[in-house]
This record gives structure tokens, sequence and C-alpha cells, in this order.
């Protein structure tokens, strides 16, 4: 025992020494800011796209931090006066969420001086407190080999779907934006909308098992790839980035009603440095969305970017996608959870 | 009793149907690691060694690796300093204030650790301890000291009081007593309880998630960001490195230490 | 008095980092959002056969999967420590695999495992069992699996110390006292290793009552209480709702707790 403890405890110390030193940069010189990031790719394309040119235009540093926005939020949250973050990436809803409490601060063209070239489209859904710079379309991924001819349209998917022709794989509850990608955007493209979503439910019980539901992406790329299903509905850019990592069987269509812009907003947290200014005009700037396009097959919203041939043909214009009303979807979204709760049960 | 023994041989049967059960999903991912293709599909297309490469280059990875065995040694030390006393003193008392005590240092298992991540970093930021490494040992200690407390307590319990009685009545000391004779007996329980904390702390995502910065991501949560936007075997190919770390240390653990001493006397050590 | 000591810094460092966070989150639960106290909430958990329902499939998917623990696990814990000899590295190291095993690796395992065309459907039909392949993703013994998967580890070392620590000349002098092994087993060597079966069960049912990613990510058709807490965290935000769940989690935990450390004084 005794030997035991001792060795445990000269392994613990050494490792925690390493600790010891400071682990946040001291902010008060004002020189480094927290910025934020989705992982993996996503992360990378941060740090070259935006990272890095911010930092040879400002000589400050920008530390990348990869996580999720509800961790992002509540880090916010529970350190108002010295938020963690100087900058953020995040998702529509908690974009919302975190203008309704006050958390953020709004953009002005002194301060960012791209937001000119931003269309209004982008910024009215949060009041000017944050900025949607990027989006993925949310359609029909399918199997090349499996699936010979894609629906053209929701209707047609859930016609061909009930019927039995292929095994489709839907966002689950337990996957954040399912209520915008999913249950409104099908409700509206058969004749639905915000305030009626009847038509989605109805779809779901006419499909009954011919569906599966995913509640992770990686999911729906397994079942997929492993023949549990044969079309789903997934995002445009990571379809293509999957294809690109050698899953060329994967195909995507944008159904003709719409499918729905699944957006990250950029927002800059209250008493966060005003350092990050800068780094979130280079967000908004033309050059560096392209790059950042280049990288991940999304859209982007600055409206002098002109895509290259090849992601032009990928890349689904904005206009021919589904805008959600964000802010109405967020005041529905606690009744359409408990319905499907309910009635789906799955 | 070691001849062909049916009892015996049925006992084997169901070992070996155990370890056929825990390690065929590991196989898979085992197998995955060493995959040619570039997204993760079975069978695989080919071998190859590219995705342990991409482990070593995402620095993220690495980083993460250093925080998390940090946060796992430190919280399984805390949970071994707070949680051994605390059980001896509990172990034996048949008071009912002892089952409430008992009952109430489980309790932090019950808790889904996202409720109790989110509580604890708002609690934690507002007494100034924010998105920082003591925050995060402390919070991962609070969820590792349940394994310590329960399992030393039934360890405890299970030894005869005659032993450390005649101790006490040959003019041991108290300390003496527990130094000689009740902890050396207790080495496989607390050893037991120590693994337990630093592989629930080790493989922890929904505490230390909330306590995510630049200098305190741990590697679950760097691995759950990547596979959301990037699914691919890297991920296959750190478990397979864990698994084969873990491989590497029981090996040495048996041969300087003897894996019999702590799980069993019998027939080796 | 003096014996009491030791307890003092576990009992307050739990009051500090565990306690005082939860009331605040007790607090939030009793909150309405324009600040007064409500019991609205609960009045809702209790009132709702939906939500009876959670709480009556989030125990008995508990209490499952700790009865499929012990099992499963007090026949190995007894190899490991009475037969296991040269085994023994091969044991431990199934033991502590899963936890080096990501969580998102060990469910695609699952999934490959039960695919459409994955081995076992194959093995299924090349035995002449089925005749197409069965559809197990998403079924309920999939994800059960996968939960005694992760779980049985902490069962199976919970077992061991206490096992190990029995006086074997117990067993043989019920032996020589003309037992018979298997009775000597039952009357000797079970009663005394129910310390630490308890101990298992105890570990194993309240981590299972907290725990929703398997079940997230594997489906299996429940609605657990934690399922539904992460559901409200992640979609809908309502942290209200969080709270109030979570309380009611933790005081059913709780309640199933004291009774089985009951169980533990009667029958040491």
């Amino acid at each position: 025992m005794a030997l035991w403890t001792r060795r445990g405890l000269a392994g613990a110390t050494a490792a925690l020494g390493l600790s010891a030193l400071p682990h946040r940069p001291a902010r008060a010189q004002g020189k480094s800011i927290t910025v934020t990031a989705l992982g993996g790719i996503w992360e990378e394309a941060v740090r070259t796209c935006f990272a890095q040119p911010y930092e040879k235009a400002t000589g400050n540093r920008a530390q990348v931090l990869i996580g999720s926005p509800t961790q992002w939020l509540a880090q916010i949250e529970a350190n108002p006066a010295r938020p963690p973050i100087d900058a953020l990436v995040t998702i529509p809803d908690l974009a919302i969420a975190a203008v309704q409490k006050g958390l953020v601060e709004r953009f002005t063209v002194e301060k960012t001086p791209n937001l000119v070239h931003t269309p209004e489209e982008f910024i009215a859904p949060l009041d000017g407190h944050g900025v949607l710079f990027d989006y993925g379309v949310a359609g029909f991924t399918f199997h090349k080999g499996r699936v010979k001819q894609p629906p053209k349209s929701f209707a047609e998917f859930v016609e061909r779907t009930a019927k039995g022709e292929w095994q489709a794989s839907l966002p689950g509850i337990g996957y954040a934006v399912t209520p915008i990608m999913l249950i409104w955007a099908m409700a509206k493209a058969l004749g639905g909308g915000v305030d009626n979503v009847d038509p989605f439910f109805e779809a779901v019980r006419k499909m009954g098992r011919n569906v599966s539901f995913w509640n992770s992406p990686n999911d729906f790329e397994n079942a997929l790839a492993s023949g549990d299903a044969d079309i789903g509905i997934y995002f445009d850019g990571r379809t293509w980035a999957w294809s690109d990592s050698g899953a060329s069987f994967a195909g995507f269509l944008n159904p003709s009603e719409g499918g729905s812009i699944n957006a990250i907003a950029i927002q800059k947290p209250k008493n966060a440095s005003e350092e990050a200014w800068p780094y979130l005009d280079i967000m908004l700037s033309a050059e560096a969305q392209l790059a950042f396009a280049k990288k991940l097959n999304y859209g982007v919203t600055n409206r002098l970017v002109v895509y290259p041939p090849g992601l032009a043909e990928r890349i689904t214009p904005w206009q021919q996608a589904a805008f959600p009303p964000y802010a109405e979807i967020a005041a529905k979204r606690a009744a359409w959870v408990d319905r499907w709760n309910r009635e789906i049960r799955r | 009793m070691r001849r062909a023994d049916p009892a015996l041989w049925l006992l084997r049967a169901v070992v070996a149907l155990f370890i056929l059960f825990m390690l065929a999903p590991i196989l898979v991912v085992v197998a995955l690691s060493f995959t040619s293709a570039g997204y993760v599909v079975f069978p695989l297309p080919g071998l190859s060694l590219r995705w342990f490469a991409r482990m070593l280059d995402y620095a993220p990875f690495l980083q993460g690796l250093r925080v998390s065995l940090q946060v796992a040694l430190g919280a399984t030390l805390l949970s071994v300093l707070l949680g051994v006393p605390a059980s001896l003193a509990l172990a034996r008392s048949h008071h009912p204030a002892a089952l409430a005590a008992m009952t109430f240092l489980l309790s932090p298992l019950s808790m889904p650790m996202i409720v109790f991540g989110f509580a604890a970093l708002f609690f934690l930021s507002r007494i100034g301890l924010g998105l920082s490494l003591p925050a995060l040992l402390v919070a991962h200690g609070c969820v590792c000291l349940p394994y310590v407390v329960r399992v030393t307590a039934a360890a405890y319990r299970g030894l005869p009081p005659a032993l450390e009685e005649a101790a006490e009545v040959l003019g041991a000391s108290r300390a003496a007593v527990l130094r000689h004779v009740v902890l050396p007996l207790l080495r496989p329980a607390i050893a037991a309880g120590s693994l337990f904390s630093f592989l629930v702390s080790f493989d922890n995502l929904p505490l230390s998630f909330f306590f995510g910065s630049p200098g305190t991501n741990t590697l679950p949560v760097v691995m759950l960001s990547y596979v959301e936007q990037q699914f691919d075997p890297a991920i296959a190919a750190i478990s397979t490195a864990q698994l084969a770390v873990a491989v590497l240390l029981l090996v040495l653990a048996d041969r300087f230490y003897g894996l019999g001493r702590l799980v069993g006397q019998e027939g080796g050590g | 008095m003096r014996r009491l000591l030791p307890l003092a810094p576990a009992l307050l460092f739990l009051a500090g980092f565990f306690v005082l966070p939860m009331l605040d989150i007790v607090g939030r639960s009793i909150t309405a959002a324009d600040g007064s106290l409500t019991l609205a909430r609960y009045a809702l958990l209790f009132g709702d056969a939906f939500y009876l329902r959670a709480m009556a499939e989030t125990l008995a998917l508990s209490a499952g999967v700790t009865l499929l623990c012990v099992l499963a696990g007090y026949p190995v814990a007894y190899y490991l420590v009475r037969h296991a000899g040269r085994w023994r590295g091969v044991i431990l190291f199934t033991l502590v695999a899963p936890l080096l095993t990501s969580i998102i690796m060990r469910t695609f395992g699952w999934q490959v495992l039960f695919a459409r065309r994955g081995p076992v459907n194959l093995l299924l039909e090349g035995l002449g069992l089925v005749e197409a392949p069965i559809r197990f993703t998403g079924s309920l013994g999939i994800a059960i699996a996968a939960l005694v998967h992760v779980l049985l580890p902490f069962m199976v070392l919970s077992i061991t110390p206490v096992l190990q620590s029995i006086d074997r000349r117990l067993e043989e002098a019920a032996a020589i006292l003309g037992a018979g092994r298997f009775r000597a087993f039952l009357e000797v060597t079970l009663p005394l290793s129910w310390e630490g079966i308890l101990t298992g069960c105890i570990l194993v049912f309240m981590v299972a009552n907290g725990s929703f990613v398997t079940l997230l990510l594997l489906g299996g058709g429940l609605q657990t209480l934690p399922l539904l807490i992460y559901q409200q965290f992640n979609t809908t935000r309502d942290f209200g709702m969080v709270s109030a769940m979570s309380t009611v989690l933790l005081l059913l935990a709780l309640a199933c707790l004291a009774l089985q450390l009951r169980l533990v004084r009667k029958g040491g």
C-alpha cells in the first residue's frame, strides 16, 4: 500500500506540476483573444482562413477554442463580466438566446466595415447582435448506387418512402437543429408552416417503419455506408466533404420546395476584448469567406464572393433554399419536441 | 480440484463468452483504425497506418491527452485522499447517521453529469474558479469520490475486526494498526477504486465539456468536437493507441508488481 | 467522535462542490420565468402520465441492466479471483477496455456488429437460423447490451476485492463437513460476497440511472428521464424543466440507494 501510494503520488504530482503554468494568458495585456471553432476540418479552416490573417494584420494572438456552441453559451452566461470567449461561432437558436439574455454586442459598420457586404437577410434574424456568416442546406443525401432516381421534392420523398422504395434516415429529436431542418422544413414543404406542423407529423406516420432516426451526424453516415439506410436528410457541405474523403457513392440534392438554411452565426460577447472586432471583420470579408467555403464546401454570406467552377455547382444559393424564421421557430420548439415525444416516441 | 470438473468447465465457458462479448465491439474499432479508407466504412477496403499519423498530426489531440491525464490522476489522488479515510470511518457503523452519510457520499453518481456539469460551471465561476484546471479537478473529484468510497467500504466491512483488535491488544497504536494491518489488506480495494476513478475521469465528456478552454480541453471534448464535423477513423486510432498503452501498463504491472496482488492472491504475484 | 473526524474532509468537499451547485438546480426548478416561486413543473411531472411513464422506464431499465450485470459479473469475478491464473491479465484488459474506447467508437462497434450486413446477421444466416437479415439497429436489445458492456467492469471489480478477502478455509471447512462443493459455495461464499455484489449493484444502478448517451446514439425506443433531460438541455433549452427533472431523478436515485444500503445492513 505504502509503495503503491508513494508511486501514485509521485506520478500524479509530476503530472500536475506541468499544469502549474498559467493556462489563460492574462487578458489585461489585451493582445490575445480567444475565438471558437467546431472541431476537425472546421477548426483547421478557422486557423488558416481567419486566425492567421488576423494575427498577421494586428500582431495580436488568436487562440482557437474547439468545442460546441452549447458549451460556449453556458460559459459566457456563467461569466458575464469576464467572458472567457471574445469571438463566438454558434447556431442561430443559441445566438437568439444570447441576444435575448443581453449577452452580446451589436455589430456596426464602424467596427466591422465588411458588414456592408452582408445581405440584410443574414443580419436581421439577430437584430444586428451577430451575423450569419455561412450556411449549409439540409436536403436529400442518398446512395447513388441504391437510389438511382432520387426524389425531387419533399412530397415525392414522403410518398416513395411510404411505399417502401428505400429505407430512409431522418434527423432525430436528440439532434439540436431537427426542429428547423426537419419539422419546420418538411411541414412548410407539405403545405404547413410555423403555425401548422400537422403535415410533418402526418408524413412521419405515413412513412412508418421505413424511416429511422439519427441523433448524431456520424450515425447517418454509418447507416448509409453500411446499408442500414439508402437516403436521408442531411447537409450539403458535409455530404461533399464525405464524398471527397472516399464515400463517392454519396449524392446530394436540394428539394424543389427548398431545403432549410442552417446557418452559423458570429457574435461578440459583452465585456469581451475589443480586439475581437478586427477578427470578426475578417470573418465577414469576401476573401476569408471564399477561402473558408473552398475548405468546407459550405455557402458563405458576403455577396462579393464568387465561387470558382466546381465549388459553384456544389453550393446551393441561399435564394433557392428555405430561410427559416428562426425566432418564431424558437418560440414553438418546446411544443414540437413535446408532441414528437408523445406521438413518434422514437 | 483442478481435474476435469464440470462446474469449472461451465465457469470457463461463461468467462469465454464474457471475453467475446466485451471484446467484439472493441475489435471492430481496433480493426477500423488500420483502414486505408478516408472515411468510416466496414469491411475495410485495405490496410494502412495513415490514421495513426493523423492522430499524431492533429495537435489538439495530444494537448487534450495531456489535460486528460492530469485531470484523471489528480482527481483519483483527490478521491483516494478524501475517500479512504471516510470509508474507514463509516463502513462498520450501524448508526442511521452513518447510513445517511454513505448515501450522501454516493449521491453524485446518480446525476446525469450534463446537469451537474452545468450547475458546477455556474457555481465555480461565481466563486472565481471559472474555466481552470482546479475547477475541472474539483468537478471530477465529486464524481470519482463515490467509487473509491464504496469499493473501499465494502472490502473493509469484509475484513474480520478481530485482526485489528488483536493488534491493538498487542499495544499497537491506531495509526500503526491502520498502516500495518488495515491498509495492506485493503490494497486491492483501493486499487480497484482508483482504477474506476481514473477511467471514469479519463472517459468523462459531459463534465469536462463545460470547462473547456484553450488550456483545459480534455481529450473526449476534443474528440467529440472532431467527429461532429469530420467523422473519420482518426478517433478509432486514438482508442487503439489507448488500448495499447493499457496492455503495456498491465504487462508492466504484472512484471514488477504482480496482478495477483491486485485481484486475487492465489497462483500469482 | 474522533473516529468520525476522517469523515469530515469528504463530507465538506461534497457539501461545497456538489450540494451547493445542486441547490442552484433545485432553486431553478421552483423559480418561474418572472422570478416568483412555483411548483408547476413538479405538478406537471407527477400529474402527466407521459412523465410518470418516463420515470418508470428509467427505473426499469436501470434495474434490468443491474440484474444482467450481476448474473454475468459474478461468475467472472469468481473466476478472476479463484481460477484465472495466466488469464488474469486478459480478463483485466477486457475490463478496462470499454472505458478506454471512446463512446462514439464503442457505439460504432455495436452498429457494425449488428448491421443489416454485419457479422451477426451473416452468422445467423450461415447457420440457417434466419432467412432475411434481422433489423437489430435501433432495437432495445442492442442498447441494453451496450449499457451492460460498459457497466459490467464496475460490477466485476466491485465483487473481486470482497471475494478475495473471504477466508477460503471457511469454504473448505464446509466442504469437509460434507456440505458438497456447490452447497458450500451457496451457503458460505455467496453470502460472504453479498457486500461486493451490493456495491456493484449500487454503482451500476446509479450510473445507469443517470446515463443517456448510449440510448441517444443506439436508440431502443425508451424515453428515460436522463434522455428527456438531455433533450430539454440541448434542443428546448428549458432549464427550469431540466432542473425539475434532475431533482426528481436525484430523489428517485437516492431513495433506491437508501433502500439498497438498508439491504446491506440486513444482509451483512
